[in-house]
């Protein structure tokens, strides 16, 4: 009599388990359904974690690259982006890297960009549109940022593309005769060998700081920092 | 809530178009030396009577310095005075254009985006961005710290540089920025359309009128003369 009992309350006490069991698997298999249709999306949905890494990137980009009031003065063609060419392409590509989302560039120059506007408001305009022509050619090509060779691409392209729309700039506020004229060309803003010289110079830094951004990324997946 | 008040902080967002025409207005007028340098000067006595004294004159040494050094080389490289001084119009300029951003708190800006409607995105990335700087400064030392005591070798070593500082600086940032989150996520901050509240509001009032009024009307002043 007793025996029975036990067994029955055994057996109802493991279908309930397994009611619950099945239970959790349903919602598990719905939570997995719902991330895989969001990633599998062209534009997948940022999560908080997203946006304060690449804040976070864009903090450092920031403080890195507090020269730049300072340089962005000098009348040399490129030398801002001489100047923050390595940390202006290692901290976006380490963000792409771990986000890897269309868009995390052009948000992280967007972080990076509202606040240098009280810095060097010529260069928050430039940023977001080279983010977003770097972003698109990255994406072109490589269709995501599942693959390393696209952010080392966006990485590369992104800041170099601002020499352009700087050129512009300068055209706007140093060309003028006199004194001040002599003492611009002195420098080396109007010779276009040194302008192409330059430019080679800042692409080459770009892709060295986006290369180190990979192999950094690399060790923090391995290390199991971020996920793979 | 009364408009004709006095408030000793800027509203945010007339800080931040303060700082934006300042810097334009600043560089476009440079090469009018006595004028810009009127209109600078100005500015700055403008700003301070406006609560931002305390950032001003946290970066005035930084300008004299950098100022003089550029006052310096151009004076050198021309010979003339007029180059120096259109330098070191277009430095005041860009220091400047620092101080109302300097003076504004981090949460005022976004409460006053948030106002505004702004993506909650934005606002939360802009937060980070500016509250963050001083963390990083503490990373970086405790970072340099752990060096020290591993006796890993000269930063300026590159392979140390990149082994010793920068992948351990990385892993830092990754785990901050994921606490960070979590903080963020377990106060209620969402990137939706959910509603929310805003409780301590920023308004525009008489005082920001009258600092905008008078930087534009000395900017129109310079601009005639």
């Amino acid at each position: 009599m007793v025996d029975d009992e036990t067994q029955s309350l055994a057996e109802s006490l493991i279908l309930h388990t397994e009611e619950i069991r099945k239970a959790i698997s349903e919602k598990e298999a719905a939570v997995s359904m719902k991330n895989e249709t969001e990633e599998s999306r062209i534009f997948p949905v940022y999560r908080i974690k997203d946006i304060v890494f690449l804040a976070v990137m864009a903090a450092c980009m920031l403080v890195t690259g507090a020269v730049m009031p300072l340089v962005g003065q000098i009348p040399i063609f490129g030398i801002i982006q001489l100047a923050l060419a390595l940390q202006f392409s290692l901290f976006p590509v380490i963000g792409m890297m771990k986000v890897r989302k269309p868009g995390a560039l052009l948000f992280t120059a967007f972080c990076c960009g509202a606040l240098l506007i009280f810095m060097n408001t010529v260069m928050f305009v430039c940023m977001l549109i080279c983010a977003v022509i770097a972003e698109g050619a990255a994406l072109l090509i490589f269709r995501s940022y599942r693959k390393d060779g696209a952010c080392l691409l966006a990485g590369t392209v992104f800041f170099p593309m601002t020499l352009p729309f700087l050129y512009l700039y300068y055209r706007f506020f140093y060309s003028w005769s006199g004194s001040e004229g002599k003492a611009v060309s002195a420098f080396l803003g109007s010779s276009p060998s040194a302008a192409i010289g330059m430019s080679i110079a800042v692409t080459a830094l770009c892709f060295f700081g986006s290369l180190i951004g990979v192999l950094i990324s690399r060790e923090l997946k391995k290390s199991g920092v971020i996920k793979k | 809530m009364n408009f004709f008040r006095f408030n000793r902080k800027l509203y945010p967002t007339a800080a931040l178009f303060a700082g934006v025409f300042i810097i334009i207005f600043g560089l476009a007028e440079a090469k009018n030396l006595t004028l810009c340098s009127a209109f600078l000067g100005f500015s700055l006595i403008w700003l301070m009577i406006f609560g931002c004294s305390a950032a001003a004159m946290r970066i005035f040494p930084f300008y004299l310095a950098v100022a003089l050094i550029f006052f310096g080389i151009f004076y050198a490289a021309t010979g003339s005075f007029e180059a120096g001084h259109a330098m070191a119009n277009r430095f005041a300029a860009v220091f400047l254009a620092v101080v109302p951003g300097m003076a504004t708190e981090p949460v005022r800006m976004t409460r006053a985006l948030s106002q505004m409607r702004a993506p909650r995105s934005a606002t939360l990335g802009i937060l980070i961005a500016m509250s963050f700087m001083p963390l990083l400064k503490t990373e970086i030392k405790r970072v340099r710290e752990a060096m020290k005591t591993r006796n890993a070798g000269s930063v300026l070593n590159p392979p140390v540089f990149y082994r010793a500082f920068l992948v351990p600086f990385a892993m830092r940032l990754v785990s901050v920025s994921d606490t960070l989150a979590l903080s963020v996520e377990t106060r209620g901050f969402t990137i939706g359309k959910e509603p929310y509240t805003i409780y301590k509001k920023e308004n525009f009032v008489f005082s920001d009128f009258l600092f905008l009024f008078g930087l534009t009307a000395s900017a129109a002043v310079t601009a005639v003369l």
